[in-house]
């Protein structure tokens, strides 16, 4: 297969160095020696996929502390894609070169609610049964995890199981079950692995709906198939598996440098942020823990930056004693420091003065909102103060361009918040006239609100196509010379919406669009919106049911057997507080706000230093 | 001081880009610890430059780089980089180089090319004769105008066949760079003009680079 990709295939794609592996620091273990054989399969191009941290986590803690073997796919772009048809080659691992049938699982992860037809069409090229009910013994098992699989029903018909929750916390246990039971058929090795906190298989679940086509129940069929799937999550941090030695790709990819996870979760709850729920509670990694992660990371891969992810970096309690260190150890060898974004406030602008020592970053600011009401409704808790405090230090030391973030059709938005955003866009541009001596550059990017499920405005309705398309048209007319608007496509937002907040219905809907050639719909230039549409005809399934509809407090929603950790009633108290506009405190300053993660789950935050 | 270093790009790395070869190079030398130094400025990188192109699909015998950096045995820097390297790519020998010297891009012009060939009866002794018997070779031009035809008969010093047990070798020796560059699939081109199809050639890398003084051929490391 590889002398033949080599020679006959290759050659007449783009971007060949996508499939041909063999990359610094790939692990390819021996296929008879090890236990379970599972492919990891990310659906996204090979740039795209190989920038994610969860899947070098997975990659390295199961080859390098388990039996198994993991190896990986991702999704050919449609040039390759179509050779592969003709040429009758299956999708394959970038390790053995092996089809992906030949693996006992096959593993994706779902970071992003479209890439669901992306998933079919990878199964289908690996001929693999993509209904989770046709497969037959000798298929793989298909399952998925990720952050999208806290709602995992409108999916629910694919894949055989769902790991919901920290994959390093879970994913060992489940491949050491399906070894031990290698002798059960495939339903009973399944019913085992349900009996394992964060398993979700699908198949086991009935669901019954109320004339409305809301939910009337949900019920597992079988014993000892529990109700409701608790996610898993790594308690200590520090002492969690994190690779030292990532992969490092030959072609360039989208974060082409080493990256440490400074912490997971985020305690600022913003009502809009679905990460901000599900990954509760914040837990640090410490300094010191990170320094050497960094030094490891950095002989073993010859990067020439470091990037510190986490959902709020700058909040994270090391983070100055942190990066003054890094700049101050590899600076001079012309590594980096970077950050992905930055909070809204001048400290932030400090610490980014210390990493621009060593290299230039882009200056991304994310207000969310044009008006504090609005802020306050949405409780990102910033005031137009911190935000031109920041934009002043910021174009005062040297910064030349500032991009902002914003979203439409927020929940009680008003003509004066969009005309808010303007102002604000002039504001920090007339900032940036007096304090910087070249014209400065100011750009905003205005996303479609999308309602997300365990959030507290997943009883709101999203706006809809039509409602957008006027808030953009208003925003353009009054546009601001030299600021540059881009507008996220509503359409796209809108599908996003309807999977969101969806249920197993949804399906037979997306097995269709898939069939009328649907397929990396996260890219422009490949998203079909009639044939979706069309797709929904056929099923007789109206997309504003679950994007349009405002919910009832008391409707049963499709994931509401996801036990996060975040009670429900959390959940519709914030709600209640954004309708009235009042904002809620963080917890780590303002004490425990009983969201439930941390009694129900035994766990605690975990900040390393002191404030 | 500044080094030249000599060095193999395996199969396995043939679909590289020019740009990725120079990430892997730089990060090789990051990781090796070699004492490199860096441009001044708010985007400090390596002083390393690299010769001529590969093009993406093939793989090359002989390529080259140049860097500069603190003192440092050319031995040392050698087992040091060739620790870190992917199994496919090696340095193969390296020296120091006066300061003045003339960088690659500037001096290289003329490239050697390997074509291996399935034996198939085709008499290939008398095809090189023909091409080189030719007033001009015509083929689409493949660089920057398509749409025009280009002589690449100037640019062909010297075409030979080795014959192995699997296959025959054709080598041809062309210039590249100014005044006229012969790209290695304008020579797969004329090759199919002359009755060697496509579909013959099972294989195709670069040999080496060369420095063409006069009708003598050197490399990158014996004139510097």
């Amino acid at each position: 297969m590889k002398e033949r990709l080599f020679k006959d295939i290759l050659p007449r794609v783009t971007k060949p160095a996508r499939y041909v592996g063999g990359e610094l620091n790939m692990i390819k273990k021996d296929w008879q020696q090890s236990q379970i054989k599972m492919v990891f399969a990310f659906p996204d191009v090979y740039e795209i996929g190989m920038s994610h941290i969860g899947s070098k986590i997975l990659y390295g803690l199961v080859n390098e502390q388990s039996n198994h073997l993991i190896e990986r796919t991702f999704a050919p772009w449609p040039d390759m894609e179509s050779l592969m048809r003709e040429e009758g080659i299956p999708l394959y691992s970038l390790e053995s070169f092996a089809p992906l049938n030949s693996f006992d699982v096959v593993g994706f992860s779902l970071q992003y609610e479209l890439s669901i037809t992306n998933v079919l069409n990878m199964l289908d090229l690996a001929d693999i049964p993509l209904w989770a009910q046709e497969r037959q013994e000798s298929d793989p098992l298909v399952i998925a995890g990720g952050p999208v699989v806290f709602n995992p029903e409108p999916f629910a018909g694919f894949f055989d199981a769902f790991l919901i929750g920290d994959g390093e916390e879970l994913l060992v246990e489940f491949l050491d079950c399906l070894e031990q039971n290698r002798g059960l058929d495939r339903k009973a090795r399944l019913l085992k692995a349900a009996a394992i906190e964060g398993v979700y298989i699908p198949a086991f679940y009935s669901v019954e709906y109320k004339q409305d086509k809301t939910i009337l129940k949900m019920c597992p069929e079988y014993p000892g198939v529990s109700e409701r799937v608790r996610k898993r999550l790594v308690k200590d941090l520090d002492n969690s598996y994190y690779p030292d030695k990532p992969i490092v790709p030959f072609m360039e990819i989208v974060h082409d440098r080493a990256v440490l996870e400074v912490m997971r979760g985020c305690q600022r709850a913003c009502r809009f942020c679905h990460a901000g729920t599900v990954y509760r509670p914040v837990r640090e990694k410490s300094v010191a823990v990170l320094k050497k992660q960094a030094e490891d990371q950095l002989q073993s891969t010859g990067y020439d930056e470091i990037s510190l992810a986490s959902l709020s970096t700058l909040d994270y309690s090391g983070v100055t004693p942190l990066v003054k260190d890094l700049v101050r150890t590899y600076g001079e060898r012309g590594i980096g420091v970077s950050l992905p974004s930055l909070r809204v406030d001048a400290f932030s602008i400090d610490l980014a003065n210390e990493v621009q020592k060593v290299r230039k970053t882009t200056l991304t600011l994310a207000p969310e909102a044009g008006t504090q009401r609005l802020r306050d409704v949405i409780n990102k808790n910033i005031s137009d103060e911190d935000l031109f405090q920041a934009v002043e230090a910021a174009f005062g030391s040297g910064w030349n361009s500032v991009k902002l973030y914003f979203m439409l059709g927020l929940p009680t938005e008003t003509e004066a918040d969009l005309h808010g955003i303007m102002e604000l866009l002039a504001r920090v541009k007339t900032i940036g006239n007096r304090l910087s001596r070249r014209p400065v550059e100011v750009r905003a990017s205005l996303a479609c609100f999308v309602p997300k499920a365990h959030t507290p405005f997943q009883w709101r309705p999203q706006n809809s196509i039509a409602q957008l398309e006027e808030k953009r048209r208003y925003l353009m007319s009054r546009k601001i010379k030299s600021v540059k608007l881009s507008f996220h496509d509503s359409q796209t937002s809108m599908l996003e919406g309807v999977m969101a907040r969806g249920d197993r219905r949804l399906a037979e809907v997306i097995y269709k669009a898939w069939q009328r050639g649907c397929k990396f719909d996260g890219w422009s230039e490949y998203f079909k919106f009639e044939q979706w549409m069309a797709s929904f005809d056929e099923c007789h399934i109206d997309p504003a049911f679950y994007v349009e509809r405002h919910r009832a407090y008391d409707e049963v929603f499709p994931w509401d057997f996801v036990d996060t950790g975040v009670r429900k009633s959390y959940l519709s108290d914030e709600n209640e507080m954004a309708s009235i506009g009042l904002s809620t405190p963080d917890c780590r300053q303002a004490g425990c706000l009983d969201c439930g993660i941390c009694i129900d789950f035994g766990v605690d935050l975990d900040i390393k230093e002191e404030a | 001081m500044r080094l030249r270093a000599e060095y193999r790009v395996g199969p396995d790395l043939k679909f590289l880009a020019n740009l990725d070869m120079m990430h892997l190079m730089e990060r090789a030398l990051r990781r090796a610890r070699i004492p490199y130094l860096l441009t001044e400025g708010f985007n400090p990188h390596i002083r390393l430059s690299m010769g001529t192109i590969l093009p993406v699909g093939l793989w090359g015998e002989k390529e080259y780089f140049d860097l500069e950096m603190d003192n440092m045995p050319g031995e040392d820097f050698m087992i040091r980089m060739n620790d870190v390297l992917p199994p496919n790519m090696r340095i193969r020998q390296c020296q120091e180089i006066k300061a003045g010297t003339p960088s690659l891009m500037k001096v290289v012009n003329a490239a050697a090319y390997a074509f291996m060939i399935k034996k198939n009866g085709l008499e290939l002794g008398s095809v090189i004769a023909e091409i080189l018997g030719q007033e001009e070779s015509l083929v689409r031009s493949r660089g920057k105008n398509k749409s025009v035809l280009k002589d690449l008969r100037p640019g062909i010093h010297n075409l030979t066949v080795e014959s192995k047990d699997e296959a025959d070798i054709i080598t041809a020796l062309v210039s590249v760079n100014e005044p006229l560059n012969v790209r290695f699939d304008e020579v797969l081109e004329l090759f199919a003009n002359n009755g060697v199809e496509k579909e013959l050639i099972l294989d195709f890398w670069r040999r080496g680079n060369y420095i063409k003084n006069g009708e003598n051929f050197y490399s990158p490391l014996e004139l510097v």
